[in-house]
């Protein structure tokens, strides 16, 4: 057994690493990192997961539901450190096992990945109370600067195998129709479906946007309702331009998938724009890579202006435009707590993926993952190749090129680990003869 | 994402856990102090709320939870819950704060994008309440008064029959701070004390504390209510503490300590006298 895979035993026992090993492995993670672009190309089938923030024990949780490494190809959105009690356990294993496993476990760049906002919320005391000295900050610090800042996914599946499951009475689910196809499917920790939604299967170029068969839920799962169903995703209206030929991200029949952990930027209207940032430095303030790991979306038109005086909202209608631009059918990202684990906004355009069951020990909620499945159909439009990828062969031609499809999206939920796990005892509010305070 | 790092969470900080079944309570003489904790809203009531308040509710909303004391007899309840705190935000985005990076960062936006000059809904992001609980429509009305909280007979360690902490809601500001708006209140034989503290620590810029506690006597029937406000900008505190303490940062998150070092801005009571 290789030092790096004791390692890993140890971390998953939730025991640190001597601090030599943890600056042998940040020393190696860091020239496995520089070599990967600002965006990580990852063929599907991938898992992808939104913050962490050292909630060790939900993070082993995550795996169980998920699979193990290097059994799944996981995708980790940032935010891995601050707020939890186990940030060190939780970077250091995922750390490890992108060593252990470089093409098996893609890791990007969250904001908490800073050492500004380390110091404030949580890994810098953590570090210097479980080590004895800011070292080990530092070296992680110094991968933190190498992280990618976002990732492509290319190659997933428009269509989900259902999942074999004991039908049961409370799933919620839309009737197949006849030739529809399983585009979401929500399943509980236990690996039950709960829900699942389909869309019309795509017969011919000629007759996709007059289907009006529309009896699929709205693609928005999560959104106020009132909003009308829109199963079928024809080309992005108003702009003319077509996906393929000149997109940065192009495509077997399913769109690429943008990940990254805040959102778009008004400075960044392509992906190959990303490319070009230089990403080895702690986040800045401003710019385009600021914007990446902090920006959010809104229900809004355009561009706006965050209230609290820095950072920006965008809506619907960007996202839609970057998309086609880039050939891309979803942009998946984390950053923001969702009650529900995941968020779908804008026609499925956009979704927030979080990873922190009862986050902060506290807030009750539950946690996902995004599962793309691998599209098996369109074999050999994709390559490979890191940073340079297939373009569009042109066999689908005519409006069916235009016409990008979302991928298939399996949403796992689960909760916080059992406490008895977790190793401490559940917190109770203790009796205390508060006065003043 | 983006409060209070779940490390440096006080004793006794309010959390969900399982064995949390609501609502708790408990009955002493004519008097009913209920507390109810549950998980943080979902996407739909948060969708309510937000149409309600007409701003974006904090993204810890625990809309469910309340605190409540009521005395039948007389009509007189008085309960702690978010909504009613949040609709007391202003709205207007005329008392907003900017982060402490605003200047530098707006400054750097100036030149390529001047196109995007909206702010988006302004309003009073960091939160600040002045609640201080509901009222019961009916109860008999509170009346000024200069007579103090009994703090003598609150320091006698009488047995707690019932104790219960109450986030109402939480939010981190986006990673620039937190504001907090939680309860906790401990009944004895013969008295109670609720404390409703508003927590807002804007990071280099400002640290808030809102105070409004409720006492009871079970006796004589009496209520007082005091409010109370500390305030003070967030480089003062950090430079008066800068000669005395090495572990700044910790003490910036603990609004127990900060309430002995922040001045008060405010302050009043008031007291009322139940029908028996």
């Amino acid at each position: 057994m290789s030092d790096l895979d004791r390692a890993i035993e140890q971390l998953r026992a939730c025991r640190l690493i001597p601090e030599s090993q943890v600056r042998e492995l940040c020393y190696k993670a860091r020239e496995l990192l520089i070599e990967e672009g600002n965006v990580v190309s990852v063929d599907a089938p991938v898992t992808i997961c939104g913050d962490i923030h050292g909630q060790f024990h939900d993070l082993m949780e995550l795996f169980r539901v998920g699979g193990d490494v290097p059994d799944t190809n996981y995708l980790f959105m940032g935010d891995f450190v601050d707020r939890g009690f186990y940030s060190l356990e939780s970077f250091l294993l995922l750390l490890c096992l992108k060593v252990r496993y470089p093409d098996r476990m893609t890791l990007i760049r969250g904001n908490h990945e800073s050492r500004q906002i380390t110091t404030v919320y949580g890994f810098y005391d953590e570090c210097i109370r479980k080590y004895g000295s800011a070292n080990v900050w530092r070296y992680c610090c110094e991968v933190f600067d190498y992280l990618a800042l976002g990732a492509i996914v290319l190659g997933a599946s428009s269509e989900l195998e259902p999942t074999a499951s004991s039908a049961n009475d409370t799933t919620q689910s839309t009737m197949p129709i006849d030739d529809g196809e399983l585009e979401t499917e929500v399943l509980n920790s236990h690996g039950e479906v709960t829900m699942s939604t389909y869309r019309p299967r795509l017969r011919s170029s000629s007759n996709i946007s007059t289907d009006s068969r529309n009896i699929s839920p709205p693609r928005d799962i999560s959104a106020a309702p009132g909003q009308p169903g829109m199963p079928v995703r024809s080309g992005a209206p108003g702009t003319g331009a077509s996906a393929d030929g000149n997109g940065s991200a192009t495509t077997s029949r399913t769109g690429a998938v943008l990940c990254v952990h805040g959102g778009l930027s008004p400075v960044i209207d392509s992906v190959d724009k990303i490319r070009l940032i230089d990403r080895k430095q702690e986040v800045p303030h401003e710019g385009a890579m600021c914007d990446l790991l902090w920006s959010d979306p809104d229900e809004i038109e355009g561009w706006g202006l965050s209230p609290r005086g820095a950072g920006f909202l965008f809506g619907g209608d960007i996202v839609k435009q970057f998309n086609h631009i880039n050939g891309l059918s979803l942009v998946a990202r984390a950053h923001q707590l969702v009650m529900e684990g995941y968020k779908e906004m804008f026609d499925g355009g956009i979704v927030t993926v979080w990873s922190a069951p009862n986050y902060c020990y506290r807030c009750g909620n539950v946690a996902a993952i995004l599962e793309l499945g691998e599209d098996t159909s369109s074999g050999g439009t994709v390559s490979r190749s890191n940073g340079d990828y297939g373009r569009s062969n042109g066999i689908l031609g005519g409006d069916a090129a235009n016409r990008v499809v979302s991928p298939g999206r399996r949403y796992r939920v689960f909760e916080a680990a059992a406490q008895d796990t977790r190793g401490m005892p559940a917190k109770k509010p203790v009796a205390d003869y508060f006065l003043v305070s | 994402m983006t409060s209070l790092p779940a490390n440096v969470v006080p004793v006794g900080h309010a959390t969900v856990s399982p064995e949390a079944k609501a609502p708790r309570s408990i009955s002493i003489n004519g008097f009913r102090i209920s507390t109810q904790k549950l998980p943080i809203l979902k996407a739909e009531p948060i969708e309510e709320m937000t149409n309600k308040l007409g701003i974006a509710p904090p993204e810890m909303i625990f809309g469910d939870n309340f605190v409540a004391i009521e005395h039948e007899k007389s009509d007189w309840a008085i309960q702690f819950n978010a909504l009613d705190a949040l609709d007391l935000v202003d709205k207007t985005g005329e008392s907003m704060l900017q982060v402490a990076y605003s200047r530098e960062w707006q400054q750097s936006r100036e030149k390529t994008h001047e196109g995007i000059k909206e702010v988006v809904k302004p309003f009073d992001w960091s939160y600040s309440t002045d609640y201080k609980g509901t009222l019961h429509p009916n109860a008999p009305p509170f009346e000024k008064t200069t007579k103090p909280i009994p703090v003598e007979l609150l320091k006698r360690p009488d047995p707690i029959l019932f104790f219960d902490e109450v986030v109402l809601y939480e939010d981190e500001l986006a990673d620039n701070g937190i504001a907090m708006l939680s309860c906790k209140i401990r009944v004895m034989p013969g008295r109670l004390l609720l404390l409703s503290r508003f927590f807002m620590r804007l990071d280099n810029v400002l640290v808030r504390l809102r105070d409004t506690r409720v006492y009871v006597d079970f006796e004589t029937r009496e209520v007082i209510r005091e409010y109370q406000s500390r305030e003070c900008e967030y480089e003062k505190v950090r430079q008066t503490l800068a000669a005395t303490r090495d572990d700044i940062p910790a003490f910036m998150r603990d609004p127990n300590q900060l309430s002995e070092v922040l001045p008060v801005v405010g302050k009043h009571s008031e007291r009322v006298v139940l029908d028996g």
